[in-house]
């Protein structure tokens, strides 16, 4: 560690202020996702190349373009394609790498203009075919080694020199999508000419260069010198004639052709092959691309099992059936027999992915294999994608919902540091509510009526100078008093007063384990009281409970969202309300405000219901966790939400003051007060 | 003297430009024909209202179209009484109208309309076809003729912009969207009367802004739009600026997203000369991208 110390003052001597914080944030970084071995050995790195990428470079960094490129992407995709920047320039199909600045030119809009050329090729392998030729064209040329879902790695090892044909493959790509591009974004590509020349004049001689690499770099300085075409006669090798010929339209098949045809011949070149950087526009990465299909084909499969399981455990929905009779025999139409799955009610088509997953799990306990015509047309099958959209919609894969997290120490947020699972409350069949309900009667009776005096609906204003109708009564008596020579009365109209209550408000409840016993009794019953009086006004509402044990395992339980109503299966889910881990509070508060953010009201209220300070089996303890938590809820308060937090600690510390300060709060002494007093909390805020 | 028409005798003369996408046009007049309410749904500036007006025009009827919008009352579609020299008048609505002169009764964005206001004409969309005018205690009945139509856009994915099931089920709906490339180009030539090879890369462009839809824009680029932009090209202002003036500024005030949208714009449509083709050393700047430069200077957090 002593060493460590002293390499940071190196590097602080060697760069300015500004450079060394961007040094140190990025170390930090390391030191959160990859550990001390990795944070160690990347302090030790500290020779000049190394710190030059943290140093403001000139030209035109790809920090202060990023968004822009992203937005550029979007748009000419359509789908969400991230920017970051790499040693080089090549795309996984997720990630577009991009040189982490380019200093090219005294303009920085020239230096943007590669920038947008490289992340247009991006575009272009992706649309058409480079990085993902379909499983057709790959089983063409793998032949009998191909598998169930091959990808563009496996064509790849199929070369013997792995290295010098993805090179190849990059620039007989070049060739072919530059001149897609030529066609689709004529504006882009008009300089097109000037930049290839410019890298041109970069280029090693071929003097000197031997065998395999003299083969591949004078392939690549054509490309870049556009002698496609010019020099035809001179070059009439085989390799030259197939990259003249990409010039022209061509399908990425016949481009695979083509990498054959020139690899075979660059294969007879002598000498080893020692790569050269290919600068501009993009390399490819085979494996990277791989990994990446691999990863997403995982996730998917992991969602549709989910999807899957949720839907075991609804209850059962009785498949829509036609009336019998109305059908005739004319009118059915012939209809392909195709396999259904059933399960609890739902139909779901039976198609290659799903049959996969079938195989794997080894059947489905709970669903049942149906085989006819008629089915599908009666019940209305889901797709795989439907249920998986169904399921989810807030889940993002299976990885659950990043967030960051504040380290005061620090003074800075570990970034995506803590990962948020949204899960369902598992049901319980215990009649809790109906009991709360009976044990409160009074109380119940109360509230309603209280509330109901609340609940405004839209009122009719009489007697208005304008409105939508004319109140009649007023004009009588107008006429009434012209006729008798008094002035009539302007307020002729009547008026629809409408103060639409537009209000949203998230309950949050602690269920750590700390809450077991009389608390968490105390906290359900609320919830019970609370719901009554909700329904009564007519206010949305969702609740949620939070819990969970470490960082990667911040678990956001849910009972009920903003658009389900109130109905059995909620009531059982806060009967099903049970003490679990930990109290990171942090990350709950953060991804609930994150729903509410979604959601569309004028005012909304996130209601935190703890039972002390925040807690988490890690580090997440004392003045950390409490940090975080204030942290966090002024970060609601930024997003428009207002916090209020209930807590339930007969030893309220002084932190309590510090924690919740920069929101509202209320504290709880006696636990069985608790169903009392949030009500008249809730009405006492909102009114 | 002025030239004034009363609402039901508004009639289009001329046949109105519509480039049919399917069988829109058939599953219409059948529809008018068993007389059952007609539901068009689709984006914005597609060609709902103008389906309309070629509908009304083809099948020549008066054609009475009222936007909707959120104060819109009851009493503003059937009719109301007003006090004219010291007596009660009574005035139609537009929809009592279109039911006594038999014309057709368009209305326009019906979700923006209050849901009590939704339910007035529900009488009117089911098979007894009847118009209820209760301040005056009189019903009135459809003539075969009158037709009930109303459009709303579904991509406003807002809980409370849905039209109620017990709305939507009374209707037979077309769905419009954007046509494809070649007929929209199309289109977009013969309303603009510019070549269609431009059009084609206007399109080119809407497209990609349709592809941000929800990613930074409510809205892809409608056709509407492109005609704008198209006659604004014929008119001899620079494609770019065309772009910028009638496509991108129309559907976003967000600065990055507009640089963003000017990017794409550039990369479709080549101008004359943006940069100097003197090499490296040259420092020309162009209008549409004096940005990178302030950009920059921003500080960036880190």
């Amino acid at each position: 560690m002593p060493s460590t110390l002293k390499r940071i003052s190196i590097a602080s001597a060697l760069l300015s202020h500004r450079d060394l914080e961007r040094w140190l944030s990025h170390a930090y970084d390391i030191l959160d996702h990859e550990g001390i071995g990795r944070f160690i050995e990347f302090t030790s790195h500290i020779e000049e190349e190394e710190l030059q990428r943290f140093r403001t470079a000139r030209g035109l960094r790809l920090s202060d373009v990023a968004h822009l490129l992203t937005t550029f992407l979007r748009g000419l995709s359509g789908t969400e394609l991230r920017v970051a920047a790499g040693d080089e320039s090549y795309t996984d199909t997720v990630t577009v790498f991009l040189p982490h600045a380019i200093d090219r030119y005294a303009d920085l809009e020239r230096d943007f203009m590669i920038y947008k050329l490289l992340a247009a090729h991006a575009w272009a392998q992706l649309t058409f075919g480079t990085l993902l030729p379909g499983k057709e064209t790959l089983d063409k040329f793998l032949g009998e080694q191909g598998t169930d879902s091959p990808d563009i790695a496996a064509l790849f090892r199929l070369f013997p020199g792995q290295g010098m044909a993805e090179h190849i493959y990059a620039v007989i790509e070049a060739v072919r999508l530059e001149y897609i591009l030529r066609r689709e974004l004529p504006g882009l590509m008009a300089d097109i000419c000037d930049i290839k020349n410019a890298y041109l004049k970069e280029r090693p001689s071929l003097q000197g260069l031997s065998g395999k690499t003299l083969f591949v770099e004078r392939l690549y300085q054509m490309y870049l010198g556009d002698r496609c075409g010019a020099d035809r006669h001179e070059d009439a090798d085989v390799a030259a004639d197939a990259l003249c010929r990409l010039a022209e339209h061509q399908s990425h098949e016949e481009s695979l052709h083509s990498l054959m045809i020139i690899c075979r011949q660059a294969e007879d070149a002598r000498g080893e092959y020692s790569p050269l950087p290919i600068p501009f526009p993009l390399m490819i990465r085979p494996a990277a691309v791989s990994l990446q299909l691999r990863a997403r084909r995982r996730i998917r499969k992991q969602t549709v099992e989910r999807a899957i399981a949720k839907l075991l455990s609804m209850p059962e929905v009785r498949p829509r059936t036609r009336p019998a009779g109305r059908s005739t025999g004319d009118e059915r139409r012939a209809i392909p027999e195709r396999e259904y799955l059933l399960i609890s009610g739902r139909v779901l088509e039976l198609d290659a992915e799903l049959r996969e997953i079938l195989d794997d799990r080894g059947g489905m306990p709970g669903g049942i294999l149906v085989k006819g015509a008629g089915l599908g047309a009666e019940a209305s099958p889901l797709t795989l994608d439907e249920l998986v959209a169904e399921a989810d919609t807030v889940q993002q894969a299976a990885g659950g919902i990043p967030y960051d997290e504040w380290d005061f120490k620090r003074g800075g947020f570990k970034k995506k540091w803590c990962m948020v699972h949204e899960k369902d409350i598992h049901p319980d069949a215990e009649p809790f509510v109906e009991m709360t309900l009976k044990r409160y009667r009074g109380t119940v009776t109360l509230l309603r009526r209280k509330f109901e005096l609340l609940r405004r609906e839209p009122k009719m204003l009489r007697r208005q100078k304008e409105g939508d109708d004319i109140d009649l009564d007023a004009v009588v008596e107008a006429y009434a008093d012209s006729i008798a020579g008094r002035s009539p009365s302007e307020g002729l109209f009547t008026k629809y007063d409408r103060h639409e209550r537009s209000m949203a408000s998230l309950f949050l409840l602690d269920m750590s384990g700390s809450t077991k016993g009389w608390i968490l009794e105390a906290e359900k019953e609320a919830l019970v009281l609370m719901a009554e009086a909700l329904e009564t006004l007519g206010d949305r509402y969702a609740i949620y409970g939070f819990s969970g044990m470490t960082r990667n395992k911040c678990d956001f339980f849910h009972c009920k969202s903003f658009d389900e109503p109130y109905s059995e299966m909620v009531k059982r889910r806060i009967s099903g309300i049970s003490p679990k881990d930990y109290t990171r509070m942090g990350p709950a508060i953060r991804h609930a405000t994150n729903l509410l953010s979604d959601v569309k009201a004028r005012t909304k209220l996130l209601i935190t219901i703890s039972d002390g300070r925040p807690e988490d089996y890690d580090a997440y303890k004392g003045t950390y966790g409490i940090e975080d938590t204030r942290k966090a809820l002024i970060e609601a308060k930024e997003q428009g939400v207002h916090s209020f937090c209930i807590t339930i600690d007969r030893e309220a510390g002084s932190y309590i003051r510090h924690m919740y300060g920069a929101v509202n709060y209320a504290v709880i002494d006696d636990v069985r007060q608790l169903p009392h007093r949030i009500t008249e909390i809730y009405r006492r805020l909102t009114f | 003297m002025q030239h004034v028409i009363k609402t039901e005798e508004f009639t289009i003369g001329s046949e109105p430009y519509y480039q049919p996408l399917g069988r829109e046009v058939e599953i219409f007049e059948t529809a008018y024909a068993n007389r059952i309410p007609v539901l068009l749904k689709g984006p914005t500036g597609c060609g709902k209202t103008r389906f309309m007006q070629y509908m009304a025009w083809k099948l020549r009827r008066p054609l009475i179209t009222v936007s909707c919008h959120d104060d819109l009352t009851a009493a503003d579609l059937v009719g109301r009484y007003l006090v004219a020299g010291g007596e009660t008048v009574w005035l139609d609505g537009p929809l009592t109208r279109a039911v006594k002169a038999g014309g057709f009764c368009y209305l326009d964005e019906i979700v923006e309309a209050r849901k009590d206001t939704t339910v007035v004409i529900h009488p009117l969309a089911d098979d007894r076809r009847i118009l209820p005018i209760e301040k005056r205690g009189e019903i009135l009945a459809a003539p075969p003729e009158f037709l009930l139509a109303v459009s709303y856009n579904p991509g406003y994915q807002s809980v409370l912009k849905d039209l109620k099931q017990s709305t939507r089920q009374r209707f037979l709906a077309i769905s419009f969207t954007y046509p494809p490339r070649e007929t929209e180009a199309g289109i977009v030539s013969h309303e603009s009367g510019i070549s269609e090879e431009l059009c084609l890369k206007l399109v080119s462009f809407a497209e990609k802004t349709r592809n941000l839809k929800d990613r930074g824009l409510i809205e892809g680029a409608s056709t509407r739009l492109l005609i704008h932009a198209a006659k604004l090209m014929g008119a001899g202002i620079s494609s770019r600026e065309a772009c910028r003036h009638a496509v991108s500024e129309a559907l976003t005030d967000d600065e990055e997203m507009l640089r963003a949208l000017g990017e794409l714009a550039a990369s479709i449509f080549c101008c004359r000369a943006t940069f100097s083709t003197r090499s490296s050393s040259g420092t020309t700047s162009s209008g549409t991208f004096g940005s990178i430069s302030s950009m920059m200077t921003r500080s960036v957090p880190y």
